[in-house]
């Protein structure tokens, strides 16, 4: 993408950047604005602190109804997936070379994965301090 | 493929912080990159912080302490408008990468814009 951008310019997949990856972004983008929001209402503004943050027990309580960490699940993959995503075709806009962008591509995968993963971990540890 | 399109220069990331000569399209381009980066180094970093959930709730409540901090505080502050600035311009994007509103991009990025600045007040007001 040029940054002359005309105003006729539309979003389309860069050199290296294949139509998956670019309508995965694409579609991620408005999902995460709808679960963004309820994300913050609620880790921001129901909580018991005078400023609206959830305590300790405010979390582990919020978590005990099985479609919240769903939902925070949801979010953690679609956000990491859009992100790196993003943060891979800017480095495109760079025009890496061939074994930089490899290199590129093993990284983001294995940071997804293991954020992911990570994330899952620690939804379900909060979930389940609920029964104790 | 056209070879005049993504040669690689350090210039070019550097001439995201230049406003000198900018056209719209290229300020609402520098937007969407450097929130993204911002809001991606903000990713991780939440992700690594919320672990304190994980060591119970002395460990939580005394980092819960430190959201208190006019610092810290700025920081959520950059955070929320950094996310509205970069997912209103993202509707944008998908708008007129679906057809929507093509000849009309400047209009519908500054109507955005609008709203985005319309929400951050009311989020400063409420913040502070």
């Amino acid at each position: 993408m040029s940054q002359s951008t005309s105003s006729s310019y539309i979003s389309a997949p860069r050199p290296g950047e294949t139509s998956w990856l670019w309508l995965i972004k694409i579609v991620t983008g408005p999902l995460l604005i709808l679960v963004f929001i309820l994300h913050l209402t609620v880790n921001h503004y129901i909580g018991s602190l005078p400023s609206g943050l959830m305590t300790y027990a405010d979390v582990v309580h919020y978590y005990q109804n099985p479609i919240i960490p769903a939902i925070e699940i949801l979010f953690l993959i679609t956000v990491v997936t859009h992100s790196l995503i993003g943060l891979r075709g800017i480095i495109l806009d760079m025009n890496p070379s061939r074994p930089v962008l490899r290199a590129i591509n093993w990284f983001f995968s294995l940071l997804g994965v293991f954020s992911v993963i990570y994330g899952i971990w620690l939804v379900l540890a909060i979930a389940s301090k609920g029964g104790k | 493929m056209d070879q005049t399109r993504n040669q690689p220069s350090a210039g070019k990331f550097l001439s995201w912080f230049i406003p000198v000569g900018r056209q719209v399209g290229g300020w609402a381009f520098a937007l969407n990159r450097l929130t993204a980066i911002g809001l991606t180094v903000y990713l991780f970093l939440h992700l690594f912080i919320l672990g304190k959930l994980a060591q119970g709730p002395g460990a939580y409540d005394q980092f819960l302490e430190l959201t208190e901090n006019p610092l810290i505080k700025l920081g959520e502050w950059a955070v929320v408008v950094a996310v509205l600035l970069h997912g209103l311009n993202g509707i944008r994007i998908v708008l007129t990468s679906f057809g929507v509103g093509v000849t009309r991009q400047r209009q519908l990025f500054f109507g955005f814009m609008i709203v985005a600045l319309l929400l951050i007040l009311m989020f400063t007001v409420r913040m502070y």
